[in-house]
């Protein structure tokens, strides 16, 4: 057995209409021609997935052991959950047939055209390609503005599986969304979760994409999110990561119109021996778009926090308006985050910026909070939110602050065996 | 309800407060003025316990209690507030999230149920009203972005929710317009209490047109110098800390 026979043999036990056999033998043949990301490309400097590399994966079976997510009621607006890479159960959604499961709309128009075709051609996007079981579509025909978001679930309940989500949205001319994508699982089982998401905004649509990453705490996270943007259009992203012993989310927005808008907020969490990595690159492509980019990235414990932050102006999109910030928080001495906004300017008349910083909890603050009878402890927690609170904007848009915002304190507050109390 | 004797204070081992004597009585207002540099803002910081600031000699009680060994929040739970001279801005912590936790952190310690968000912003918003201060105040980010007038009344208005029983106002009147400094007087004034009591530090006979004192103190290298009624303050605007033959007190002049 070589390290490949796991790949190949997930690929021969998967069931596909014919004309995705191809697509995916082909996906996997690329895949074994490069192998996984290796070290030495410059872009997985400073994530290994050399322990990835160690374990023995299998592909899932069933929707086994216990369901990740019971509570779908929790979740406010249509819901797709899926287990172990297959539906599970779901909410109020497929009605009006705006999302459903990509297998079975596998043979649509919006699939055929577009699955495949936005994400890059990268390992890992290949793999996925390649081996996805199942996975959400979402479809929102030209004009529909679909005001409750579209929850999907990804959820993992199976040692040593890797599944390989999948999703595909499109919007078509002028139609508005909210795709809200949740990637969890059973803490303590070590299982791989592979995604991609591709997205295309057409003219004049409107997404809100919100990606929350907490995958159980031994659980490897790698995903890609790829964005076409058409002219006017706009994205708009929260990547949210709280758990997972590595994650890594790649987001690659192509703005391919002009006059396109896209603003990313991140907030990264690693605690513990957490490895959270976030790639953006940020492709201008035509004339006139904007672009904001606000990271704010926290790292105690012995976690490392990674952003790298890429912005490609190229010589057709002049009269751009690109700016990042980022900002880290250190809380140990042992943590470690390497924040890297980047630009590559090849037009003429654009206005760009990037500011990086990266500091501790400040005393002054918090001797402020604690002269008021706020105990240390507390004192700490605010200033970690009000940290986190300034890349977290968009969940006033979507009203989803009451849900998400729970997730994150507790995500805060735990305590990880490498982390002394203050 | 606070006696000090002969304190000695030192900040990076540099001695700055050089035995102050000092008793505060319950329902007294006392003013300390004194000019730039003379250890005033030292001497509130030491009282609310910042770290840092060493007592090297003498004594510091409040209530019966020695304070030094106490934490910034337990004095502030035994109802010592101080009003910063610089309050610290901070961002995305909204100020009503801040006020909620500071005052519910406050009632836990002595038994009291937590408010509940509802019953929060009722308790919150008539001490606005009482105050005379915008609403909008509490849905801003803590002090961040606040003109200098609006953090002095923020700091007011955290007086007015935790209700303390020792308050120290550090210059709080220093910059301010008229407006902002009825502000000011209201909220000492409603706190004004027999069994509270209030230090003003205060560069200004300005804001004693408003709180009468019982005792007035010149604070000048370290130590009190001078302790009389208010007829002290409207004679130091008159004459000036020149006046008092101070050696070297002249970084600033006096400006009434
Ligand atoms: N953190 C500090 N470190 C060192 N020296 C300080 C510090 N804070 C204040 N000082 C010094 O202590 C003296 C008294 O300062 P302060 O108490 O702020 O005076 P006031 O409030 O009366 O203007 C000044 O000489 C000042 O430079
Ligand atoms: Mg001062």
């Amino acid at each position: 057995m070589t390290a490949n026979t796991p790949f190949i043999e997930a690929l021969r036990r998967i069931e596909v209409p014919g004309w995705l056999a191809s697509e995916r033998g082909a996906a996997l043949d690329r895949f074994l021609a490069t192998g996984m990301p290796s070290a030495r490309l410059e872009d997985w400097k400073h994530t290994s997935l050399a322990a990835l590399e160690r374990r023995v994966w299998h592909s899932s079976t069933s929707v086994a052991g216990e369901a990740v997510c019971p509570d779908i009621a929790s979740y406010p607006g249509h819901a797709l959950v899926f287990q172990n890479g297959q539906l599970h159960c779901h909410g109020i959604y497929l009605a009006n047939q705006i999302a459903g499961t990509l297998l079975d709309l596998a043979n649509t128009q919006a699939v055929h055209q577009y699955l495949g075709q936005v994400a890059d051609d990268t390992a890992l996007a290949n793999l996925n390609l390649a081996l996805w079981q199942d996975g959400a579509h979402v479809y929102v025909p030209a004009g529909d503005h679909i005001t409750l978001p579209i929850f999907t679930l990804f959820g993992a309940a199976e040692a040593e599986a890797m599944l390989y989500p999948r999703t595909l949205a499109v919007l078509e001319h002028g139609a508005e969304a909210i795709l809200v994508e949740h990637f969890l699982g059973q803490t303590g089982q070590p299982y791989w979760q592979n995604a991609v998401t591709e997205i295309v905004l057409e003219d004049g649509a409107h997404l809100t994409h919100l990606k929350v990453i907490e995958e159980g705490a031994a659980a490897t996270h790698t995903s890609l999110t790829a964005v076409r943007l058409g002219r006017d259009s706009e994205y708009r992203a929260l990547h949210i990561g709280l758990d997972g012993a590595l994650a890594r989310h790649e987001i690659r927005v192509h703005m391919a119109g002009p006059g396109a808008t896209t603003r990313i907020d991140a907030f990264d969490l690693a605690d513990g021996h957490r490895h959270a990595d976030l790639h953006l690159r940020i492709n201008h492509r035509a004339p006139s778009g904007t672009s904001r980019v606000t990271y704010r990235g926290l790292a105690k414990g012995r976690g490392r926090a990674v952003f790298d932050g890429h912005v490609v102006v190229d010589r057709a999109a002049p009269k751009i308006d690109a700016r990042q910030s980022c900002r880290g928080l250190l809380l140990s001495p042992q943590a470690e985050i390497d924040a890297m906004p980047r630009l590559e300017i090849y037009a003429d008349d654009v206005k760009c910026g990037h500011g990086a910083s990266i500091g501790n909890l400040d005393r002054e603050a918090l001797f402020y909070l604690q002269s008021r009878g706020i105990d240390l402890a507390l004192a700490r927690q605010l200033l970690m939110q009000g940290f986190a609170n300034e890349a977290l904007g968009l969940l006033d848009h979507t009203h989803l602050r009451n849900w998400l915002m729970p997730r994150l304190i507790a995500a805060m507050a735990r305590r990880t065996l490498m982390e002394p109390t203050p | 309800m606070l006696e000090i004797k002969d304190l000695h204070v030192s900040v990076d081992d540099k001695a700055i407060l050089k035995g102050i004597d000092l008793t505060v009585k319950p329902g007294e207002i006392h003013a300390i003025m004194g000019p730039n540099g003379s250890g005033k803002s030292t001497l509130a910081q030491v009282l609310a316990g910042r770290e840092g600031y060493r007592v090297t000699q003498g004594s510091l009680r409040y209530l019966d209690s020695d304070l030094p060994p106490f934490s910034p929040e337990a004095r502030a739970r035994a109802g010592i507030f101080l009003a910063f001279q610089y309050p610290i801005e901070i961002p995305g912590v909204a100020n009503a999230q801040f006020l909620r936790s500071a005052l519910n952190s406050q009632r836990g310690y002595r038994g009291e149920p937590e408010l509940d968000a509802f019953d929060f912003l009722e308790f919150v918003k008539g001490r606005l009203a009482m105050l005379e201060i915008d609403d909008s105040f509490l849905y801003r980010s803590l002090n961040e972005g606040f003109s200098g007038g609006e953090k002095k009344r923020n700091e007011i208005l955290q007086m007015a929710v935790l209700e303390p029983r020792l308050a120290i106002l550090d210059e709080t009147d220093s910059g301010l317009d008229i407006d902002a400094l009825k502000v000011v007087a209201r909220g000492v004034n409603a706190l004004r209490a027999p069994d509270r009591a209030i230090i003003l530090v205060t560069h200004y006979q300005r804001l004693l047109e408003y709180i009468v004192p019982d005792r007035v103190h010149v604070l000048a290298e370290g130590r009190i110098v001078r302790s009389g009624d208010r007829d002290l303050a409207l004679e130091l605007e008159a004459k000036g800390y020149g006046w008092l033959n101070l050696r070297n007190n002249c970084e600033e002049p006096f400006i009434p």
